[in-house]
């Protein structure tokens, strides 16, 4: 395996890219019972209302702020043909990601203790 | 993964042994069912390089181990092999600056690459996709008497790709080489992108066609281990954001090629 | 190349839809209000911004599925097998979403 950043964020994007597909269709899943009657509904809703599912809601929510900035980044460098700032580039989406995951993650498992 | 923290510092441990430790790996088809990893203990100055260190090992210690070398002055492209886990041309690779505190340098071969003996890889899924490009010039028919009058900016533009030797190391590098073969590659990029920009050549959109296509540069992601891996420090990966614009506006860039080369046999004024 | 450009676009499009997405479902972060988003989307633009949302996402998604896929030589070979596959997968899953948007009705 030929390791460097440029490896790890590629194998983040890709990871957060398949299981975000997978949330996606999960998500339509749930959604898509509000109009098969309130019974089927709120008993998907509730399946999804659970400690484990608070804690996948902040893994999805990382992975969307990485996905989503490590995204930028691309954009940033096809639009630009920025290439030497690589390194901190790679490092900039890594932080930010995880400050944002921070900041939203905790106000989500503050209220699952409510 | 961290060792560009401590690129270009030698620790003053290091400077003063007078041996190092080389970590070869060995794989004789004929006899090995899987590659091994041999040590060797090989003497050294502060000049050394890791190709010396091989061929010591060679000469000295054990006659069959294979490696491929030839000019020692990193410009035919022979002895690229993955040295500590990065690709580079071993003959310019310091040795004293390869090791680690314990005094010890790995040596493998390209990884991604089929191993044909020791640090001998197969290279000829990079010699097909390399072809598949055109890497030749096609200048239009009636070539002037002297010259073709190129500005100085358009030489600048292609001049960094012309210094490719043809090493490999981008290629093994590469992350989507390593999941499959059909990709053409940052080398045949380069080339592609080389070629595509010179004023002199008449078919840019057929070029376009193939390095735009489906294997093209539309499957590089943007990793960036072919810079990191170049001897020569050339960008395919900002070759290959290149060719994807051009590939997007291909009638477009055919016109202008055509109109450029209308003044391009026109003697300065 | 035309895949390539779906997904680029596809991206641009959703930095912009899925920042409204998060903020007009998610805000206040507290919880998710079941009456406030029954009264947005009685909302004909809402409809519509969230049926625009839903087809950036699907191109994005299976597009992307499809480039992770064909990235392996294994199935780059059956790569029109998996074309077809997402198309039909595309297009259910529109038809579905679609529908539960255009019906989104309180569970009575």
């Amino acid at each position: 395996m030929y390791r460097s950043t440029g490896f790890i964020s590629f194998f983040l994007r890709r990871l957060t890219g398949v299981a975000l597909v997978i949330y996606l269709f999960m998500h339509m899943w749930v959604i898509g019972s509000v109009n098969q009657g309130p019974g089927v509904f709120d008993s998907r809703l509730n399946m999804v209302q659970t400690p484990f599912f608070k804690l996948a809601e902040v893994a999805l929510l990382a992975a969307v702020v990485y996905h989503a900035f490590d995204g930028i980044r691309l954009l940033i460098i096809h639009y630009t043909g920025i290439t030497d700032n690589r390194r901190s580039m790679f490092y900039a989406v890594f932080a930010i990601a995880a400050l944002l995951t921070v900041a939203g993650g905790v106000p989500i498992l503050l209220f699952m203790f409510e | 993964m961290f060792d560009f923290l401590s690129f270009g510092k030698t620790p003053e441990m290091i400077k003063k042994r007078k041996t190092a430790f080389v970590r070869v790996q060995r794989f004789n088809p004929d006899e090995d069912e899987k590659p091994y990893i041999q040590e060797f203990e090989v003497p050294m100055t502060p000049e050394t390089t890791v190709l010396d260190a091989l061929q010591y090992v060679k000469t000295e210690l054990d006659g069959s181990l294979t490696f491929r070398k030839s000019c020692r002055h990193a410009i035919c492209g022979s002895c690229a092999m993955n040295v500590n886990g990065s690709n580079d041309l071993v003959c310019h690779r310091n040795l004293p600056e390869s090791l680690d505190k314990t005094g010890v340098v790995t040596i493998k071969p390209l990884p991604y690459l089929p191993v044909i003996k020791d640090l001998v890889v197969d290279r000829t899924s990079f010699w097909e996709q390399y072809k598949r490009v055109k890497p030749w010039l096609v200048p239009p028919e009636d070539a002037p008497e002297k010259e073709f009058r190129v500005s100085p900016e358009e030489v600048a533009a292609i001049n960094s790709a012309e210094t490719c030797i043809m090493c490999g190391a981008c290629y093994s590098s590469c992350q989507v080489i390593a999941m499959g073969k059909d990709y053409i590659g940052p080398h045949a990029l380069l080339k592609s992108f080389l070629r595509v920009m010179d004023p002199r050549d008449t078919i840019p959109g057929e070029r376009l066609d193939i390095s735009g296509g489906e294997d093209g540069a539309y499957r590089c992601h943007t990793i960036f281990n072919c810079i990191d891996a170049c001897p020569k420090n050339l960008n395919p990966t900002e070759a290959i954001e290149t060719l994807r614009k051009l590939a997007q506006r291909r009638i477009a860039f055919e016109e202008e090629r055509a109109e450029r080369q209308k003044t391009l046999t026109e003697a300065a004024d | 190349m035309r895949i390539f450009q779906m997904q680029r676009y596809s991206a641009i499009a959703l930095l912009f839809f899925l920042t409204i997405h998060m903020i007009v479902v998610h805000y206040p972060p507290f919880h998710i209000d079941f009456d406030r988003i029954l009264e947005r989307m009685d909302n004909p633009l809402w409809k519509l911004i969230d049926i625009l949302f839903l087809f950036a996402v699907l191109v994005h998604a299976l597009t992307g599925s499809y480039m992770v896929l064909t990235d392996v030589e294994r199935f780059n070979r059956i790569k029109r097998v998996l074309a077809g596959a997402a198309i039909v997968l595309g297009l259910w899953a529109m038809y579905y979403g679609t529908m539960t948007i255009l019906a989104f009705s309180p569970p009575t």
